[in-house]
């Protein structure tokens, strides 16, 4: 009797289990069913992508090699890797500097300056972008460097982010006070302070200005566009894109393209899978 | 505690704040130059006529050409509303000084001064920009020297309005130093809450003159308009518009002022009189309001099937992609073997760059009958179809199907907008749960024991206790996705194609067509701010009437 009850208890929660699997699954195959038909369609030949088979009859490796030399994703690719290193760089100094400051001196204007900054959040990016490319073709045109097709327009207006800013402050405004009176006794000033002891704690919201500023300028689209005419500094996204638009009927090879796009993300993905849920689920960024 | 003027003390701090504002400037002058001056620069650019190089001053034109009529009432609503506040804002000050028993009237003539002194600097940064700018256009062909860029420089800054806008701003910043100077050398700011009172009487002053000026120039808009409407013989009629539709929208507010009071009286009887007025009121408004419709079809075409397309793509997808990703979540959450794995799969569709999954997504809905849906339609046993090259909405298509006929103004989103959409619920799922997963986990299990020991259902306890006490996590996604749509840019860019006759344009994209393509900066920069103008909007209603009803446990 009471064995009889434990089975029918335990094949209902075994039903349960199943059906909550089957939607699970279901889920599964629909996220990834895009990605697979890519990467089976990116080892054809140009004739069986065109066509409805899905597994390739013979893997052409070849795809990969063309779009990387001849359709240029390896220029690209190298451009895009240098953009998010300089940007990155200019973007973490400053807004360290920054939210040290707002954090944890006291001086005048601090709540009214960080206000101001921090009601740029609101604005929609289409406000922007045009007086902000004027502003750019100007700069390059009275100054001693182009920005226009060069790397100063595609980096250094991200390099003042107030949402990288706005997260180190609420992280440097929870290191203890006693931690800094003990170092000012050392005799250390705030530099010291920052780089010696606030910098080796606050790994994790550095990491994750990492993550979303590389999400960010390998996603970008309209102001890459607009500030690159030629591929010299052209960034992937915008690589991509032009790819789609111009090369017509050589699906296989948008695929190997597509493919060579999302392969740094998945690889970072991967390895700080966790930091980069968190990170992103705290921004809610992606337009 | 007195100091002396030049003691230790006193070189440290500012020693102190020194360090802090060279630690701020970079990141600061950055996002000064990219973030906040421009949108000063996008207004000056939306009044003028600016075809990649600026052209003559147009005034409120582009957005009369964008909203016709509207914009004059959206002007004027915008002034009142300025004034209104102010004046709102003085009540709450009397109000507390009051209070406290002080008496800091007479620090609105100092205030004055300041904020007239910012006013003249924003009128001189409109007088010297376009000399500014005019430099680049000098500098062609030309070889670049320091020499000759200071002499340019010099030259735009002497030149003759802008110059006249310099001296004004330069003797009113002198006389406000000195002013502030005396303040705080009689002590009067180190009174509590003095300082602060100087604040709000200038934030006060500067919006009621802002409030005022703009009344005013969008009064003379309105006569300059009926005199060249005049010359061809026509009536305007902007000013009964103006006065029918203003009168409605404040009858609107008041009833609505008016319902929210009702809802609190107890009473029977004042509740009955307060539902009767403002439902007086509601209707009046209505009457008033109902002329509107027309007005806005007068517009620019292109505006309202924008809108329209935002709001098709907003229906569409931002309930969906809530509802299969709140049911992912409450499967997920049974933490079964491999939910981690699970999760990471869901994820992978909004870590993908939007270029390289939209390319994806243009392969697989394109209208070649091979294309993966395409073929699954046919296995299916249905016609393929044209997808993002179809710009008929998707209910004439089904009506053609059965037989039927269809009018066309319930046509629907059309067929590539359809692709789109499934595109985009098919990428936020992800996001959505995992926002949801951290919504569930704060619920605490006691509360969903306690009702499941009452005897409540799985059903029930999702209905009365997960579902509200969820209402902050959707309240929040609902927000982010419905100003999303607004932003929606990347994605539809990609897999937009010309035979879809625009009917895949969301607002942002119609902006960036009108500027990247049609080149016309100035109209684009004009459309950029009604843009901002219905994200504000939405963003108020959004807190007024969601943020009431949403129960944080």
């Amino acid at each position: 009797m009471d064995s009889e009850q434990h089975f029918w208890k335990n094949s209902r929660k075994a039903a349960k289990n199943i059906s909550v699997y089957t939607f699970l699954v279901l889920g599964v195959v629909i996220s990834v069913t895009p990605f697979l038909w890519m990467i089976l369609t990116s080892f054809m030949s140009l004739g069986e992508a065109q066509g409805i088979r899905w597994i390739p009859s013979q893997l052409h490796f070849e795809n990969y090699t063309n779009a990387w030399k001849e359709a240029a994703f390896s220029e690209y690719f190298v451009n895009s890797v240098f953009l998010t290193i300089i940007t990155l760089a200019g973007e973490l100094t400053f807004s360290i500097m920054a939210a040290y400051a707002f954090a944890r001196i006291k001086f005048p204007g601090r709540e009214v300056i960080f206000g101001l900054l921090l009601s740029t959040i609101m604005i929609p990016a289409m406000v922007n972008i045009i007086p902000n490319f004027l502003t750019v073709t100007w700069l390059g045109r009275i100054g001693p460097i182009k920005w226009i097709n060069n790397w100063p327009a595609l980096t250094i207006p991200f390099m003042g982010s107030i949402f990288s800013i706005f997260l180190l402050r609420q992280f440097f405004a929870q290191i203890p006070d006693e931690l800094f009176d003990a170092a000012r006794i050392d005799g250390a000033g705030h530099l010291r302070f920052l780089v010696k002891v606030v910098l080796p704690l606050s790994k994790a919201p550095v990491m994750v200005i990492i993550v979303l500023s590389f999400i960010g300028s390998w996603n970008a689209l309209a102001w890459p566009m607009l500030v690159t005419n030629s591929p010299d500094w052209r960034p992937i996204a915008v690589g991509l894109y032009n790819f789609v638009e111009e090369a017509g009927q050589s699906l296989h090879l948008m695929m190997a393209g597509a493919f060579i796009t999302i392969i740094p993300i998945l690889v970072l993905y991967f390895f700080t899978q966790k930091q980069f849920t968190e990170s992103i689920a705290r921004s809610g960024l992606k337009g | 505690m007195k100091t002396a003027f030049l003691s230790g003390r006193r070189l440290r701090e500012w020693r102190e704040y020194l360090t802090a504002y060279l630690m701020i400037a970079p990141a600061t002058i950055l996002i000064l130059m990219f973030g906040i001056f421009p949108v000063g620069f996008a207004l000056f650019v939306s009044l003028h006529k600016w075809r990649l190089k600026r052209g003559d001053f147009l005034g409120m034109d582009n957005y009369v050409r964008a909203l016709e009529n509207f914009a004059y009432i959206l002007f004027f609503g915008l002034a009142v509303g300025l004034l209104v506040w102010g004046v709102m804002a003085l009540r709450r000050m009397w109000v507390e000084s009051q209070e406290f028993g002080d008496q800091p009237w007479w620090l609105a003539l100092p205030a004055l001064l300041f904020s007239a002194t910012l006013l003249s600097m924003v009128n001189w940064l409109f007088r010297v920009l376009p000399e500014m700018l005019d430099i680049a256009d000098k500098i062609i062909g030309l070889e670049k020297t320091r020499e000759l860029f200071l002499q340019l420089l010099d030259e735009a800054f002497h030149a003759e309005i802008a110059f006249a806008a310099w001296r004004i701003l330069v003797s009113l910043a002198v006389i406000s130093l000195l002013v502030f100077a005396g303040l705080l050398f009689s002590q009067q700011l180190s009174k509590p809450r003095f300082g602060n009172y100087t604040f709000q009487f200038l934030g006060v002053e500067l919006v009621l003159f802002s409030g005022a000026w703009l009344l005013w120039v969008t009064y003379l808009a309105v006569q300059a308009a009926y005199v060249l409407a005049m010359e061809s013989g026509v009536d305007p009629g902007i000013w009964p518009q103006v006065i029918t539709i203003g009168s409605g929208v404040i009858l609107l507010l008041l009833g609505w002022r008016v319902w929210q009071r009702g809802l609190t009286r107890s009473n029977n009887w004042a509740f009955l009189g307060h539902v009767l007025a403002a439902m007086t009121m509601l209707v009046g408004a209505w009457l008033l309001i109902g002329e509107l419709p027309t007005l806005l079809a007068a517009g620019d075409k292109d505006i309202w099937v924008g809108l329209k397309v935002t709001l098709f793509y907003s229906l569409g997808t931002v309930p969906f992609q809530l509802t299969f990703s709140l049911f992912l979540a409450i499967l997920l959450f049974q933490k079964l073997r491999g939910s981690e794995i699970f999760r990471m799969l869901y994820f992978l569709p909004y870590v993908t760059p939007t270029v390289a999954s939209a390319a994806i997504f243009r392969q697989l809905f394109s209208n070649r009958y091979q294309a993966p849906i395409n073929q699954l339609l046919i296995t299916l046993g249905m016609e393929p179809q044209q997808w993002l090259r179809e710009p008929r909405g998707i209910f004439v298509i089904l009506a053609q199907a059965a037989h039927l006929s269809w009018p066309d103004w319930a046509a629907g989103p059309s067929m590539a907008l359809l692709a789109i959409m499934i595109y985009s619920v098919w990428t936020y799922i992800g996001y959505d749960t995992v926002i949801y997963l951290a919504g569930l986990g704060n619920i605490s299990t006691e509360l969903i024991e306690a009702a499941e020991i009452d005897g409540a259902g799985q059903w029930e306890v999702f209905r009365h206790i997960t579902l509200p006490l969820l209402s902050p996590t959707t309240y929040f996604l609902s927000l982010l996705a419905i100003i999303g749509t607004f932003k929606a840019f990347n994605h539809i860019w990609v897999m937009r194609q010309g035979s879809a006759l625009g009917t895949t344009d969301t607002f942002s994209v119609v902006i960036f067509a009108e500027f990247f393509e049609k080149l016309r900066y100035g109209y684009a920069s004009a459309l950029a701010f009604v843009l901002f103008a219905v994200i504000l909007s939405l963003t108020y209603i959004n807190n007024k009437i969601q943020g009431s009803r949403v129960f944080y446990g």
